[in-house]
């Protein structure tokens, strides 16, 4: 599969953020290498779209390193062309219809394939000529999708993209997205409260919670890290020493245990069952603050 | 040409899911010796699953010898899979038909069955891969 | 960027075109009707050696073209409002930066090309609107020799290009320090009014130091020649000590040769001539060592002053442009 050695596209060291009153990020250090589909997932405030714009250069960082493609975020041409940014009001001129986006994007732009937008467009039937703000937000999306790729960048990133899109426009998206990674030389990093929906599409995940990096890494090595052991109420000492307890639910009858693992579990009582990403996620969101379940809720549903 | 049909919410995992439907559609006749695989690019389109996802497949159906790439044109069949020797089938299905008669006999309901079976299952994938 | 600032500035551009034109088709008319009613005029006066009263009996031009030419005062400031508030407000606003700055433009040239092209065509607006009020204005200068008081001062000439540099830049600027638009517009309007008005009353008087003339009073004053501008007037006492000034103060009040004067400051033996005898009044100032005054700025300083004033809203249009760029390229998007 993918080599560990793959050159790195996003590498931050004791990244932080600060507001007036806020810290948005606080030391985050992350790893993504080049070519990766990364989920960046959190719940609300969690400072996604934070990091995202500091990666993006549209933010400058209080202290730590960034390095994205090489070097620091900058306003040399070289760089912007190279790395898109979706924000989440997906920023479109709303009187100015698609075609002429296309035309801001030729002009602005030094590597553009407006073909590729009309085809894109056509195939979805969305109109060239209508002003954008009368298209629906799956339709803008779309849109706004098609222009940040029409200029080739190496690096995507996406903030909350896809929340306010039916399941169709949803699958649609994603589906565009990762056909572009499929041709090569492109990096995305989307963000999302919705885990389920990612978990095929992505195979590198970070977690961030309470403007706190709690996971990062690839999605297979993860779960293949993790186990879920369920089994009577006992003392779980033993199994505590040896490896490390993410999250525990105790009821008087029952234990369950998320674990990442260090070697075999060796208590034959507990029943050991493989992690998938949603619960590898609320498992780490779990040791954060209080019961479980209201994370379950947040992820769960999505906003 | 084949399309791919990945079930979310299965144990199993997306890339085995392919491997499996396309042995399955050989199996079946859907495939035969010869035929293009869709391109990693179409199914990605189809299902939005990752590129990588779809790669690992395809380099695990060519480890099996079931199909082969063809720089520039594409992923095609060239084998079928290896059935086991004939009679084989029922001879394993005799000595588990014994077994789970035992195994009822001890008190076992089919969920317990289906448990053990998996928890066996793991146990013997461990073994291999240590 | 040059593109996309006509892309997004088209319709403003049209309709301010179409204004234009208007406006001077009506100025061209009445203009031309002007200078050869009053051509017509000085015909017929020099005739009958009536011409030194021309500028009382003669009425030139038509109130409502008159009045509309006053009202062009406003222009720069409309500018300011509409050109320069929503400039980089709206896009703030509403997003559209983010769109932009993720192109593969950096900040400063999506600043430089918006800023340069709004103040460009903020100077060629106001230039071809000052054009056409001078010009249409010429009869009316040659008649009253007023183009040097305020308000005609403030239309005419080269300052309303250096207004409505100022007004564009400082709506610009308040826009990007604001990051909204309405609140960015009524600002601008306070800002500029008031900067125009301390400027206007307060600073141009004292570009250069007026000259003062004095005369005894009830002889006829020596008017100075042409358009100049007097900025006070009064009497001065001996010892050069002034009486009045061009501000209404408290107190009584009495107008000689047209100056306010107030009482209490004039010798107390004089005082009650003042209305009981008023032909013994002035003697009485004139014996006690009092003459009338006249500050002004000669009309050659004209041009000088307007050099002066449009260099002094350059330079400040400048300042605000540079907080403009420290602003927009420093702070997060």
């Amino acid at each position: 599969m993918m080599a560990s050695r793959d050159p790195v596209a996003i590498q931050t060291r004791g990244l932080s953020k600060l507001y007036r009153r806020v810290t948005a990020l606080s030391e985050v250090t992350v790893t993504v290498p080049e070519g990766r589909i990364s989920a960046l997932i959190g719940p609300n405030g969690a400072g996604k779209t934070t990091l995202l714009r500091v990666l993006s250069g549209l933010a400058r960082p209080t202290s730590g390193e960034v390095a994205v493609l090489g070097g620091p975020p900058s306003q040399d041409p070289a760089f912007l062309a190279s790395i898109g940014f979706l924000a989440q009001e997906l920023p479109l001129y709303r009187r100015f219809t698609a075609e002429d986006h296309i035309g801001i994007g030729a002009h602005l732009n030094s590597r553009w394939d407006g073909p590729y937008v009309r085809q894109r467009l056509e195939s979805l039937g969305i109109p060239l000529d209508q002003p954008v703000g009368t298209l629906s937000g799956g339709q803008r999306a779309q849109l706004a999708l098609a222009l940040t790729l029409a200029k080739r960048p190496r690096l995507l990133l996406l903030d909350e993209p896809v929340a306010a899109l039916d399941p169709l426009a949803r699958r649609q998206f994603v589906a565009h997205l990762a056909e572009a990674v499929a041709d090569g030389g492109l990096t995305v990093v989307l963000s999302s409260h919705l885990v389920a929906d990612l978990e095929r599409t992505c195979d590198h995940v970070i977690l961030l919670a309470a403007s706190r990096v709690q996971l990062c890494g690839e999605i297979d090595t993860l779960l293949a890290a993790h186990q879920v052991l369920i089994g009577p109420s006992k003392d779980t000492t033993a199994i505590e020493r040896d490896h490390t307890l993410v999250h525990a639910v105790r009821t008087p009858r029952q234990t369950t245990l998320l674990i990442r693992r260090n070697g075999p579990v060796a208590d034959p009582a507990f029943e050991i069952s493989d992690v998938g990403l949603e619960e590898l996620v609320l498992g780490y969101m779990g040791q954060q603050a209080g019961p479980a379940s209201a994370h379950l809720t947040m992820i769960g549903e999505g906003q | 040409m084949i399309s791919f049909r990945l079930d979310g919410r299965s144990v199993v995992p997306p890339y085995l899911q392919i491997v499996q439907q396309v042995r399955q559609a050989l199996r079946m006749g859907v495939l035969d010796v010869g035929d293009k695989l869709p391109t990693v690019r179409e199914v990605v389109a189809a299902t939005a699953v990752n590129p990588n996802t779809v790669l690992k497949a395809y380099r695990d159906l060519e480890r099996e010898g079931l199909v082969e790439p063809r720089a520039g044109l594409g992923t095609f069949v060239v084998g079928r899979p290896s059935g086991p020797p004939p009679g084989t089938h029922s001879r394993l299905a005799r000595s588990l038909a014994q077994w789970v008669h035992s195994a009822r006999e001890a008190g076992l309901d089919d969920e317990s069955i289906e448990s053990l079976l998996r928890i066996t299952l793991r146990a013997a994938a461990e073994e291999e891969t240590a | 960027m040059t593109w996309l600032v006509w892309r997004q500035h088209r319709t403003q551009a049209y309709f301010a075109a179409a204004a234009i034109a208007a406006f001077a088709v009506l100025l061209l008319i009445t203009g031309r009707q002007m200078a050869s009613q009053y051509q017509a005029a000085l015909t017929a006066c020099a005739a009958s050696h009536t011409c030194g009263n021309l500028a009382n009996t003669l009425n030139l031009g038509s109130p409502v073209v008159s009045f509309l030419v006053t009202l062009t005062v406003a222009v720069p400031c409309l500018m300011g409002v509409f050109w320069g508030g929503p400039l980089v407000a709206r896009e703030v606003e509403t997003g559209t930066t983010q769109f932009a700055w993720m192109q593969s433009v950096p900040r400063s040239r999506w600043l430089a090309a918006k800023v340069g092209w709004a103040l460009l065509a903020a100077a060629a607006w106001g230039g071809a609107v000052s054009a056409l009020v001078t010009w249409w204005s010429s009869p009316v200068n040659a008649l009253k020799q007023q183009n040097f008081q305020p308000s005609q001062f403030d239309i005419q000439g080269i300052v309303p290009i250096g207004y409505a540099v100022f007004a564009v830049a400082l709506g610009i600027t308040v826009g990007a320090l604001l990051r909204r638009t309405l609140p960015a517009m009524a600002i601008t309007v306070a800002v500029f009014t008031l900067l125009r008005l301390v400027v206007g009353q307060d600073f141009r008087s004292h570009y250069m130091t007026a000259v003062t003339k004095t005369f005894a009073f009830l002889h006829h004053l020596p008017l100075p020649a042409g358009s100049y501008w007097q900025v006070s007037g009064g009497v001065v006492g001996p010892g050069g000590h002034i009486s009045s000034s061009t501000l209404a103060g408290s107190g009584a009040h009495l107008s000689i040769d047209g100056l306010p004067v107030n009482l209490v400051s004039l010798p107390a033996a004089c005082r009650n001539l003042a209305f009981q005898s008023p032909q013994k009044f002035f003697p009485c100032l004139t014996a006690h060592g009092y003459h009338g005054f006249i500050a002004y700025q000669p009309a050659d300083r004209y041009w000088a002053f307007q050099g002066v004033e449009t260099g002094i809203f350059v330079l400040l249009a400048a300042a605000l442009i540079a907080v403009t760029a420290i602003v927009i390229l420093r702070r997060d998007a």
